[in-house]
């Protein structure tokens, strides 16, 4: 990221039994400072690679070094290489085939939308992904707070599952078992104060501002 | 001994809370209460025919509720005016039925309005954008029940809530109005 956040951060995904999101937020860390960068270019690029082979068909996983020389091209870091992918799929069928080295230049004022909406769709499908890990730890243990089912380059995944089958998980960059613990705890105890009001229906997105004030205040005290 | 002054009341409230036999847990009261106020509302997806049903029911339980509370209470004289019915309802009846004691306030002698610091009924509730909007009261039939109840006791009153916490107003306050008194005659049908 071109401008990476002084503190770590955290995302938050509350999904229902079915899967589906009912909850997703990001929180700054109030004690962790930002981990340091990714540190070798070409790693990050591969798991880009390696997702975004699913994405372009005609982008064989084996072909990973021309990733690197997309990033020479444009210079910036993996990131924005990535983002300026991304905004060559969203921009438009006719552009399925990246245009060497102009892509952060030739979609200019998209670059910053592109990075944003990678920003958003990588965390839910990091979180997506480790679902199925969660799950095969969720039936081998009953233990409600699972820690670092997952790993996707720096982010570690933590999961919290209740006896509702509602399953919270949270990317984190660092490690703060103890607190992510208590942080799960409170934010079930939250959770279930929602669930008694009597507008609120079972399973659906939660829009509450009072759920949303209390799951930061829990964030800032245990993260 | 008659029981008329506000220390007297307040502590004759307290004794009955206290000494009531059978309470209730107050979760599952709560969410009764909040799943009913649901329901009505998906029933008749109308926020003023919920305030309207909601008040009807609440006249139902006043004109019941009433029988029991004159009948805990032999040693509170009768009321001289309806300032003092005023302060009967909120520190003895409010108090030994729900465990809330609202503050009185006296509009002029024939209104008075209660400013409720703590609504159980609506402890959990949120209300969504469009409850809100639609102008649903959703403890309104706590105005049925204060209706109900004088009515019973020959005063005729309104009862209405003209703020509530839940919309996002400062305060939870139902004003009681006196209409008139009434002669003996035969009460409303129940619908």
């Amino acid at each position: 990221m071109s401008s990476s956040p002084s503190t770590a951060t955290y995302h938050l995904f509350l999904l229902s039994p079915l899967d589906f999101p009912i909850y997703s937020t990001t929180l700054p860390s109030s004690r962790f400072p930002a981990p340091p960068p990714p540190s070798s270019a070409p790693s990050s690029s591969s798991a880009f690679a390696a997702y975004s082979s699913t994405a372009f068909s005609h982008h064989p996983s084996s072909s990973t070094s021309s990733l690197p020389s997309l990033a020479a091209f444009a210079s910036p870091p993996a990131a924005s290489a990535f983002g300026g992918m991304v905004q060559a799929l969203v921009g438009g069928g006719s552009s399925s085939r990246l245009p060497e080295g102009e892509t952060p230049t030739g979609v200019s004022g998209g670059t910053e939308d592109a990075r944003r909406r990678t920003e958003r769709h990588v965390p839910e499908m990091i979180a997506h992904a480790a679902l199925d890990a969660l799950e095969q730890a969720q039936f081998l243990s009953g233990a409600m707070y699972h820690k670092s089912i997952d790993c996707f380059n720096e982010w570690t995944v933590s999961a919290f599952i209740t006896p509702g089958n509602i399953r919270f998980i949270l990317l984190h960059e660092v490690k703060n078992d103890d607190g992510i613990r208590l942080f799960f705890a409170e934010v079930w105890e939250t959770y279930l104060k929602h669930l008694l009001n009597p507008f609120y229906q079972l399973n659906s997105p939660i829009t509450s501002a009072a759920f949303d004030a209390r799951v930061r205040a829990s964030a800032k005290k245990h993260l | 001994m008659s029981i008329r002054t506000p220390a007297q009341l307040k502590s004759l409230g307290d004794d009955l809370w206290k000494n009531r036999p059978e309470k209730l847990n107050a979760e599952l009261f709560i969410l009764t209460y909040g799943a009913l106020v649901v329901q009505l509302y998906k029933d008749f997806e109308d926020y003023g025919e919920v305030n309207k049903k909601l008040d009807k029911m609440g006249y139902n339980i006043g004109t019941r509720l009433i029988e029991d509370f004159l009948a805990c209470t032999p040693s509170v004289a009768r009321c001289a005016d309806f300032r003092e019915t005023g302060e009967v309802i909120a520190k003895v009846g409010f108090k030994s039925f729900l465990n809330i004691a609202p503050s009185v306030t006296h509009v002029s002698p024939t209104e008075f309005v209660l400013t409720l610091d703590e609504n159980p009924l609506a402890e959990f509730a949120e209300l969504p954008e469009d409850a809100v909007q639609g102008g649903l009261w959703f403890s309104n039939v706590l105005v049925g029940v204060l209706r109900g109840a004088l009515e019973m006791i020959q005063i005729a009153a309104t009862a209405e809530f003209i703020s509530d916490t839940l919309r996002g107003d400062e305060a939870t306050e139902i004003r009681v109005k006196l209409v008139r008194y009434l002669e003996e005659e035969a009460p409303e049908a129940d619908e």
